[in-house]
């Protein structure tokens, strides 16, 4: 599938959604408006954009987020560690604000910094991966300044490789994962504000796009944390606190009942989704690039990266790694025709490293294959 | 001071760790020692050292917790405990190395002590191979750890030590093979161990002989005087403890060279290698400067050994009552005035100071003996240090009184052993 055709589906997969909640397409708008100004490398316009609606929107986190994000984009570093320090203040919960503040500090060679920020992201969320990544780079490159305190070296040529970490772009990435790693990043921001009030555990599928999607089950994104305090108000709201209170009624949530989707297609199908979850997990453990991206869709581009930058990030992040282990839990499947979803609990660790996250896998069958079109972490 | 040495484990365990201490061995040739000359007009070197740096031997029992709690996999507890001790000793190398591994752990799996990753350990820019000074860091890791594992039995001496005056209140003991320099309190009830530090000795290792030859002195040696850090430069650290290389008996072998001194360590490294100097004694300057505030200059002798032969004490009375029975037919023969029986206790190649041959001296002798006037002599003060290697020999200091005298001069006697007989071949007053 060609980049024109996955747009339609997304577009139509929000508007269902919106539609379905209620909830006013506002900010919706202005987050992906703001996402795609990013995105399309105009971070001044961004930030103009943010800044505009954060005049009328003073609290909005996301917004803030994003603000963050075209002023780290812009090089307005100084502003941008001031936008995320005040975001780790007033939504200490949130690991995103934590990670992309140690993504400045790291940036700044403020290694201590960046590492703390880093520890406070993973204590906020414990499978929060992308902080666990950046995390272990910093604790590499840690290791080698020490390293070479303990040589005398002067470190020039080492000290001034600074690590390269991931910035998150969105908030509410969806993921627990590296932002990468999740498909569909722009719909899944946009859809939100609709489906922050879900509680807690609720990676489960809402159940309205199935009317309209074609596209793989779309997974409203889970919150890492979903504390009620990150549902920006809608605009109606008679909310006396305006963050604070979610004023959409809490949407009873669909419940991890995905599992009593009609299973329709044969019981092989599922079989043969198992087979592709262990073969993408066993290339994944034995560092099998080809057999690894191979597990991936040709349409599957994640977030803002192009394909070939995803691919060379999960490189990086494979390649080399101290032996890999990943392993597959509480494995449940869902096929419906040509798409199925997996989902399990992921266990990862490489080094000292152990995380446990949920994950979830959307899959289509293509020419008798099934292939990833969708991952997030998280729930 | 650390404690159970049995509790220590290195944090790589079942590792090999290449030494380098065994090689401590043997060849020749160098270059001149430079101490004089190097000093900074007003510079104060003390200043610069941290509170937490002034106490002597902590950071090596700090360093050692680490490595037990690596060793016990509570890497958690040991990175934090790096990370305090790197801050708080930036420049000791082994707390920045430990704390490399233990960030590194944190991502991938270690393989041995010092896991340096080849771009680090490869740089090509550094002054140094990188690996060479990996592999200084590895040995000077294992022979703290090894000098900690293998503590002295409680209550044991060197076997040097035959007797030490009440005058000498400290007395300083190297183990070369363990780069270990080991302090001594004299106390009413004998010497006791109240200190032990890590010490680096010559590039080239030990058994000093000619003058540059980056070698350590074997022997028994006394602390000469004090040299203040202020008046040294940076390389010497707290300061400086000369001894008196050449010893009489170096200089009846012929060995020159000069200079040697226990010394501290530069501003960048908290401690050397284990055989780094051009022949002196190097330790952590919170450690030289504990020695500098405690030791007195010209009665605190200094052994240093290949190897420490540890004894208690009371093993060593019947060669102390041998050696005092000796000495004390010295003393009865030049109370009496015996000349004959006096000059048979000198070696027939004795020099004293100005290389004064026996001829020259028996003369003073004499003089000595008519002045008493039959008063009889008394030796106070004795201290025996033993020394064996290829000769047996005694370093004797005792102050000379005469019957009804208050005092009397301090005299320092060389004996060697030929057969069964114990001869003088160098004597002189010290003080």
């Amino acid at each position: 599938m060609k980049p024109v055709l996955r747009t339609l589906p997304r577009l139509l997969r929000w508007i269902a959604l919106s539609a379905a909640l209620g909830a006013p397409l506002a900010h919706a708008d202005d987050y992906a408006d703001i996402t795609q100004l990013l995105r399309a490398g105009k971070p001044a316009d961004a930030l103009a954009k943010a800044d505009q609606r954060l005049s009328a929107n003073p609290r909005d986190p996301q917004l803030r987020f994003l603000r963050g994000v075209a002023q780290a984009d812009s090089g307005k570093q100084a502003e941008a560690v001031t936008t995320f320090t005040r975001l780790t203040e007033d939504y200490p919960e949130l690991p995103e604000p934590y990670n992309n503040l140690a993504v400045l500090y790291a940036s700044q060679n403020q290694l201590d910094k960046a590492r703390t920020a880093l520890e406070m992201a993973i204590r906020t969320n414990p499978s929060y991966s992308t902080a666990h990544e950046n995390l272990g780079d910093i604790y590499a490159k840690l290791a080698s300044q020490a390293y070479n305190k303990a040589l005398q070296l002067d470190g020039s040529n080492a000290n001034s490789v600074r690590p390269k970490l991931a910035l998150i772009r969105d908030l509410f990435s969806a993921d627990g994962k590296a932002a990468s790693a999740s498909g569909a990043r722009p719909a899944a921001t946009a859809a939100r504000p609709a489906a922050a009030p879900a509680p807690v555990p609720a990676p489960a599928a809402a159940p309205a796009p199935k009317v309209a999607a074609p596209t793989p089950a779309p997974t409203p994104a889970p919150a890492p944390t979903p504390a009620p305090a990150l549902a920006p108000a809608p605009a109606p709201a008679p909310a006396p606190t305006p963050a604070a209170s979610p004023a959409p009624a809490p949407a009873p949530a669909p419940a991890p009942s995905t599992a009593n989707a009609p299973a329709a297609p044969a019981a092989t199908a599922e079989k043969d989704v198992v087979r592709a979850v262990n073969a993408w997990a066993s290339a994944w453990e034995s560092q099998d690039m080809a057999g690894y991206l191979g597990a991936y869709d040709s349409s599957y581009a994640p977030g803002k990266q192009s394909r070939a930058a995803w691919e060379k990030e999960r490189r990086d992040r494979i390649v080399g790694r101290a032996k890999i282990n990943v392993s597959v839990n509480d494995l449940r499947v869902t096929v419906n025709g040509n798409k199925a979803q997996a989902r399990f609990r992921q266990g990862y660790s490489s080094g000292s490293y152990n995380v446990n996250s949920r994950k979830t896998l959307d899959l289509v069958n293509h020419g008798g294959r099934w292939v990833i079109v969708r991952e997030s972490t998280g729930g | 001071m650390p404690g159970a040495g049995s509790a220590l484990r290195c944090h790589a365990a079942g590792l090999a760790f290449a030494l380098a201490a065994t090689s401590l061995a043997a060849h020749a040739q160098g270059e001149k020692l430079r101490h004089i000359g190097q000093a900074k007009p007003g510079k104060t070197a003390r200043a610069a050292t941290s509170p937490a740096a002034l106490r002597d031997g902590l950071a090596e029992t700090r360093l050692v917790e680490v490595y037990r709690l690596t060793g016990e996999g509570r890497t958690r507890e040991a990175l934090a405990k790096a990370e305090s001790l790197a801050r708080d000793y930036p420049n000791f190398q082994l707390a920045q190395l430990a704390l490399g591994d233990l960030l590194a752990a944190r991502v991938r799996p270690l393989r041995q002590m010092g896991d340096v990753p080849a771009p680090v350990a490869g740089d090509a820019a550094a002054p140094r191979p990188a690996a060479d000074v990996l592999g200084e860091l590895r040995a000077e890791s294992r022979q703290r750890t090894d000098a900690l594992r293998a503590r002295p039995p409680a209550g044991a001496v060197p076997a040097q030590f035959l007797e030490i005056a009440p005058r000498s209140r400290h007395a300083i003991a190297v183990d070369a093979s363990r780069s270990r320099l080991y302090l001594f309190e004299n106390t009413g009830k004998g010497l006791e161990l109240v200190a032990d530090y890590y010490a680096s000795v010559g590039k080239l290792g030990i058994e000093k002989a000619v003058e540059g030859d980056q070698r350590t002195p074997l022997g028994i040696y006394y602390i000469t005087s004090r040299l203040d850090a202020a008046k040294l430069s940076d390389f010497y650290g707290a300061g400086a403890l000369p001894i008196n290389y050449p010893s009489p008996l170096d200089l009846s072998r012929g060995k020159t060279g000069s200079g040697i001194w226990l010394h501290g360590t530069p501003p960048d490294q908290f401690s050397r290698a284990p055989l780094a100097t051009d022949g002196c004694l190097a330790l952590a300057n919170p450690d030289l400067d504990r020695i500098l505030r405690t030791v007195e200059p010209r009665t605190t002798p200094v052994v240093i050994a290949r190897q420490l032969q540890w004894v208690q004490p009371q093993s060593l009375q019947p060669e102390r009552q041998k050696f005092e029975s000796v000495l004390d037919a010295w003393r009865a023969a030049k109370s009496r005035g015996d000349m004959q029986r006096l000059l048979a206790f000198y070696a027939p190649g004795f020099e004293s100071y100005g290389k004064m041959p026996l001829a020259d001296w028996s003369r003073g002798l004499e003089a000595e003996a008519r002045a008493l006037r039959g008063r009889e002599l008394q030796l106070k003060d004795k201290s025996y240090l033993r020394w064996t290697d290829t000769a047996d020999t005694m370093v004797v200091t005792f102050g000379e009184v005469a019957a009804g005298a208050r005092t009397g001069p301090v005299k320092r006697q060389y004996w060697m052993r030929q057969g069964n007989q114990w001869q003088i071949f160098f004597e002189g007053v010290i003080g």
